[in-house]
């Protein structure tokens, strides 16, 4: 790992637990609680599942609607995420032919969830998703003319935005949030519940005027919540603290594709009230991240769409480590495994035929920022990352074989993306590191987006989550593409039913 | 020499107490005064509206507009924020700008030239 860019994750590791969550508690008012402000629904969070929730939350019914979000910016990691949308039964699915269901999706994600997904909560996602899609595009959104198909998933069912990025959805459905009624409100953090005399929720604490990392700016103010709460305020993966009390394993070496607000405030204080912990030491690393730029980048979204054709290579030995198409749990540990003589990180690299990489647009991007580069040789990629040429060049071989195969007895790759896909020569390449992405874990929820009581199991009254604030639904390991569907329809989801109950 | 005494501490506290609020500003808003920006009391940031007060949001997004593949790295007009990223999250009045950069280097590397702190 280049030595620029180790230090400046670790600075912003460091800079992140100086950061540590503060004190929530939950306010229990009678008749003395003075409110500064009242809404039906009050959603604290504006990414993908929040933004949904306050769009349904309008369409059904509710008179007022606002969305607390305590970054300056709205969108949270929605916005800055691969604009990745799974989906079974689409358009573009009958479109191209693609043979799929809600019950195919459903056991792809049981499959890499280890066996502890929530198959109800799955199942809910996989029936909703074309729906939720349907919302994006009536919104504004736009996607690549083409499915892709990504690590764990038996089809290609994975639309993507046409600029690559959460952000095609985020803007228009903030766009059309706001044309529905609903108030966005930035700089304003989440602070606590205020309870009733029966515990349940009836409105928040918001910190108004907040400046992300000074805690005492600003003034708190109590809100009302006529309807209820929707807490849509994402995972954990920047907290470093947090994370590697879960797993440990998630140090400072591991950078972070998440905005710097998420460090998981709103999941505790829902734990306080009671809320069920599930899952929380789940936490998923992206293997198609790059050590050689900051943050999602431009490496992360030209890795996902080549990995299906392409090696990734272990500097040490010129040899593969992994199935490149594997879920993302397989494919970050066996990343994290690839260390130097004395134990230090060895980013892998992944090479590609520049033939099969350009026809992504990230590739030029790649290229040209310096995160990626083009060789017309294997000599020339062994010489710049000092890897064996001859071992290099049977592994190639080698693998060059599986394509025409049709079958990889190396690792069990399924080669059908890979088809006549051969790595030749020009090659681009880039370096593999993983970076702490997203956590399955979070609080429980039912079909109906309610948060449940540890003690009772029933719901906690006026409190709602959606998003990746919840937990279970993933297990062990959360396949690509499969979040933004998650978020959107439970969103939607928490929408309908704060109106209902 | 009492009197020297007092004369001397109340020349340091009032030289400090200067000091505490004599921030050094952008040689471009040379003549502004605290109240000019700072219209949340000068314990806080301004808010995000009072960069708005002097600058217009889509003349600097035409200012700083990009063609082809780079039109959404518009600093002004991007990606991820529209025309909505607030200006203190990339602009500092007080830091030296050698010590910051713009908000997109976290994660990108797209080169700002004009960018002067």
């Amino acid at each position: 790992m280049e030595r620029r860019n180790f230090l400046k994750m670790a600075g912003i590791g460091a800079i992140t637990m100086g950061t540590a969550p503060a004190a929530f508690s939950a306010t229990v008012c009678d008749k003395d609680v003075a409110f500064d402000k009242s809404y039906d629904v009050v959603i604290i969070g504006s990414g993908f599942a929040g933004l949904s929730a306050a769009i349904e939350a309008k369409r059904n019914g509710a008179k007022d609607v606002v969305i607390f979000e305590k970054l300056s910016m709205f969108g949270g990691n929605s916005a800055i995420n691969g604009g990745l949308f799974a989906a079974p039964n689409t358009p573009m699915q009958a479109r191209e032919g693609v043979n799929d269901s809600i019950e195919t999706m459903v056991q792809d994600q049981l499959t890499a969830g280890r066996g502890i997904a929530d198959e109800a909560l799955l199942r809910h996602v996989a029936s909703n998703a074309a729906e939720a899609l349907q919302l994006t595009i009536e919104a504004g959104a736009e996607y690549h003319p083409y499915l892709q198909q990504l690590g764990g998933h038996s089809v290609a069912r994975t639309y993507q935005t046409s600029v690559s990025c959460g952000a095609g959805i985020t803007q228009p459905l903030l766009k059309m949030a706001r044309k529905e009624g609903a108030v966005t409100q930035n700089r304003a953090k989440f602070e606590g519940f205020i309870l009733n005399a029966n515990n349940q929720v009836v409105g928040v604490k918001i910190r108004e005027g907040y400046y992300f990392g000074r805690e005492d700016s600003g003034k708190v103010i109590n809100v009302k919540a006529n309807r209820g709460v929707i807490m849509a305020t994402g995972g954990f993966a920047q907290n470093i603290k947090l994370r590697m009390a879960q797993d440990p394993t998630l140090n400072h070496e591991v950078g972070c594709t998440n905005v710097e607000g998420s460090t998981g405030e709103g999941m505790l204080a829902m734990f306080k009230l009671g809320a069920v912990p599930v899952h929380l030491a789940h936490i998923q690393s992206g293997p198609w991240a790059s050590p050689d730029e900051g943050g999602f980048g431009y490496v992360s979204n030209y890795s996902i769409y080549n990995f299906p054709h392409s090696v990734a290579i272990h500097c040490a030995t010129g040899k593969r480590f992994m199935n490149e198409i594997a879920d993302r749990k397989t494919r970050a540990d066996a990343e994290l495994g690839c260390r130097d003589q004395d134990g230090n990180p060895l980013p892998p690299i992944m090479i590609t035929s520049y033939e099969h990489a350009s026809q992504h647009p990230n590739c030029k991007k790649v290229l040209k920022y310096n995160v990626g580069w083009k060789f017309d040789s294997l000599e020339q990629i062994a010489e710049r990352f000092n890897v064996p040429l001859t071992a290099l060049e049977e592994q190639i071989t080698e693998y060059n074989g599986y394509v025409k195969a049709g079958k990889d007895p190396q690792f069990g790759k399924i080669m059908d993306m890979a088809k006549d896909k051969y790595i030749k020569a020009p090659y681009t390449v880039v370096r593999l590191w993983p970076k702490a992405h997203y956590c399955q874990g979070g609080v429980q929820v039912n079909v109906n987006a309610e948060v449940l009581d540890s003690m009772s199991g029933e719901h906690i009254k006026g409190l709602y989550a959606a998003g990746e604030v919840t937990g279970g639904v993933h297990g062990v390991s959360r396949l690509g593409s499969c979040s933004i569907p998650e978020c959107m329809v439970m969103g939607m989801t928490a929408g309908r039913n704060v109106m209902k109950g | 020499m009492k009197l020297v005494k007092y004369f001397a501490l109340a020349a340091i506290v009032l030289s400090a107490s200067t000091g505490a609020y004599a921030k050094d500003i952008k040689p471009w808003h040379d003549g502004f005064k605290c109240k000019d920006c700072h219209d949340q009391g000068l314990k806080s940031f301004p808010s995000d509206q009072s960069c708005l007060q002097c600058h217009d949001v889509d003349d600097l997004a035409d200012a700083t507009k990009r063609g082809g593949d780079e039109e959404w790295q518009n600093p002004h007009n991007n990606l991820h924020y529209g025309k909505e990223l607030p200006c203190i999250e990339c602009h500092s009045e007080h830091q030296k700008p050698e010590t910051y950069q713009p908000l997109c280097l976290d994660c990108h590397t797209f080169k700002y030239e004009k960018f002067k702190g």
